[in-house]
């Protein structure tokens, strides 16, 4: 229990210390840190509204943010949500085409399969490369990312285009509202009800399977792992389809939820925030939640800032920059801050 | 004709330079995700320079030392705080492109673009048709030819690509893979300043909130897809750079019928599938050699 006291104070600081550069540097610059500091905190918790609003980006968040965890856990650096969430939503958005005049009761689970299976396809062919072939993943899904955003590009002004639709972006027609899991607020029954299921079904999974026990033991040491007899191949697949198929439940929950529809290139930040929650998190299912909704508290504030405090939008950027730039530091200095001895892990 | 040739140069250049500093990064043992923010600190120093100091050689100047500062900061977070090099270089990338935004709204208001009075120097009318391109366009195969001297043909060569192939041998004779990482990053930071440079001064002569669009990411691919060498690399990069050109050019002849988006993604592809093909080859590899810096 100690150790899981020691994660989470180490995380806290890490992203004390990401805010206070990011303070220092918006001082520099001109602008007062101070009313950034506490407009950030409003736009994001304080101000009525404002946790539902937080919910609102951190859902999608969490759903993606524990597929990265899936995948980092079994020792797979997928840092390929961002395309896989495209496709989730590429996909989804195809069967609310397809499925028009359906009854919801069907079509909306159709939907949100559609989406799960397009993100776990967009990982299947880097897991199955590097399964094979040791092809490293890092490459295969980062180059997935940027054909899955040009692929959503040549989708929203192709075959699935709005015809109705003018202006710079390139989008889908509105998903029709029956079809809709949520409005725009993006926090309905449905939407909670779909967090809470993934987040009990993976906090099992995770903690109470075979599969958890040696997904986790198979990141820290794959030999070990094959010599008890398990099989690398039908863990890693497992992880990296489960990994996918979380971020295009993600982007299906996205389409049929706040944003209704799919635009060439939508949420562009998602799947490197969903990869620092993971991190922040340290690939704890319950830890990724809690992360998630502050994350999705940062991305809630960046749109308050500008209209609010008069501040620029790029303030969250700059931290989430900041936090990914040093949370997986392992410096002696921050182990001492969260009272840990420099450990072999 | 050369149209297309002048066209092709000024969208090949800046992704060359950056393409350099990638593979230096990579054979020292560094994957370098950040390219793409170092490249845009870049870009956004020189147009605020030229603006703020009316000397193109001062402005440049401030550009280097910014984007050394950079990849020193992400050399320390890579080496002594012992970061994962992946996230930490994706964070530098987010730094850059939220810390040149930041500095823009900062210094100019809610202004899209910084427009300056001039750019990089160019070559002038006696080259007739191609006197608009800049010097930069006309220094990079001497660039090219010097860098693979420098790190096929040099002692410090040798010992940058056994730091990233074989750290353990470096530190055998005595050498410090850690200071060769730095040094390659240095150096990738210089080139990182020149492409930036490059991109915003080149031809176009203003800077606008995130417009490397990408290319930090297409010269990693390059990098990969030319397996880090000193020529190949910078040769896929060219390539890329024709593909995008003669992608565009197709679309303003033929329309919509040339699914623009979908020949964009080719560059990506083809790296993919190279990378496939070559760890296929290698039968089951290890990353590449790089492993054990990858997951330390």
């Amino acid at each position: 229990m100690s150790s899981h006291l020691v994660t989470i104070t180490r995380s806290l600081v890490f992203v004390c210390l990401a805010l206070l550069l990011c303070a220092a540097l918006m001082q520099g610059l001109g602008f007062n840190a101070l009313l950034m500091l506490t407009s950030v905190a409003e736009g994001a918790f304080l101000r009525p509204g404002a946790i539902e609003n937080s919910l609102r980006w951190g859902l999608p968040l969490f759903l993606s943010a524990a597929g990265v965890s899936i995948a980092f856990r079994a020792g797979f650096f997928n840092i390929g949500a961002q395309g896989q969430f495209y496709l989730g939503a590429i996909f989804a958005a195809t069967a609310a085409h397809w499925l028009q005049g359906g009854a919801p009761l069907l079509v909306i689970p159709a939907i949100l399969c559609a989406g799960f299976l397009g993100g776990a396809l967009w990982a299947l062919w880097p897991g199955l490369m590097k399964l094979g072939s040791g092809t490293d993943e890092v490459i295969t899904t980062l180059m997935g990312n940027f054909i899955a955003g040009l692929l959503l590009v040549w989708v929203t002004s192709g075959p699935l285009k709005d015809p109705a639709g003018s202006g710079q972006q390139a989008s889908s027609p509105v998903l029709a509202a029956p079809y809709r899991i949520s409005d725009s607020s993006g926090v309905s029954a449905t939407t909670l009800g779909i967090a809470l299921g993934v987040g009990i079904l993976l906090w099992l999974l995770v903690n109470r399977t075979a599969f958890g026990v040696l997904s986790g033991l198979a990141g820290r040491n794959g030999t070990m792992v094959r010599w008890q007899g398990a099989s690398s191949w039908r863990i890693g697949l497992t992880s990296f389809l489960l990994s996918g198929g979380l971020a295009g439940l993600a982007g299906a929950v996205e389409f049929a939820g706040p944003t209704g529809r799919i635009a060439s290139g939508f949420l562009p930040g998602h799947g490197f925030t969903a990869t620092l929650v993971a991190l922040v998190a340290n690939f704890s299912i319950l830890g990724t939640a809690v992360t998630a909704l502050f994350f999705g508290g940062l991305a809630a504030a960046a749109l308050y800032l500008p209209i609010m405090a008069g501040l620029p939008a790029a303030a969250i950027e700059v931290i989430n920059a900041s936090i990914a730039l040093f949370i997986t530091a392992r410096s002696r200095l921050v182990d001492r801050l969260a009272g840990r001895k420099e450990t072999s892990s | 004709m050369i149209d297309l040739l002048i066209a092709i140069l000024r969208s090949g250049t800046p992704l060359v330079y950056i393409t350099l500093a990638g593979v230096i990064a990579q054979r020292s043992g560094v994957w370098h995700l950040g390219l793409e923010g170092i490249m845009i600190i870049g870009a956004c120093a020189t147009i605020l320079g030229i603006v703020a100091t009316g000397s193109f050689a001062l402005a440049l100047l401030i550009a280097v030392l910014l984007c050394v500062a950079a990849s020193v900061l992400l050399w320390v977070v890579i080496e002594k705080l012992r970061a994962n090099p992946i996230i930490a270089g994706l964070g530098m990338t987010g730094l850059g492109l939220g810390g040149t935004a930041l500095a823009v709204e900062a210094i100019f208001g809610s202004q899209a673009t910084v427009s300056a009075p001039f750019g990089v120097p160019r070559i002038g009318d006696s080259f007739g048709r191609f006197g608009v391109l800049s010097i930069f366009v006309v220094a990079l195969p001497v660039v090219v030819a010097l860098f693979w001297v420098l790190l096929r043909r040099t002692r410090f060569g040798l010992r940058l690509a056994a730091s990233g192939e074989h750290p353990f041998a470096l530190r055998s004779i005595g050498g410090n893979p850690s200071a060769m990482r730095l040094a390659a990053l240095v150096i990738g930071g210089v080139l990182c300043a020149i492409g930036g440079a490059e991109l915003a001064g080149g031809s176009l002569q203003f800077f606008a909130q995130g417009m490397t669009a990408g290319r930090g990411f297409m010269a990693f691919a390059a990098v990969v897809f030319g397996a880090a060498h000193p020529v190949a690399a910078p040769a896929a990069a060219l390539l890329f750079a024709i593909l995008g050109t003669l992608g565009i050019r197709a679309q303003l002849l033929f329309g919509e019928k040339v699914p623009h988006d979908l020949l964009q993604a080719v560059p990506y592809l083809t790296t993919v599938v190279g990378v496939w093909l070559s760890s296929r080859l290698r039968g089951g590899g290890d990353g590449g050699g790089y492993g054990e810096l990858r997951d330390r």
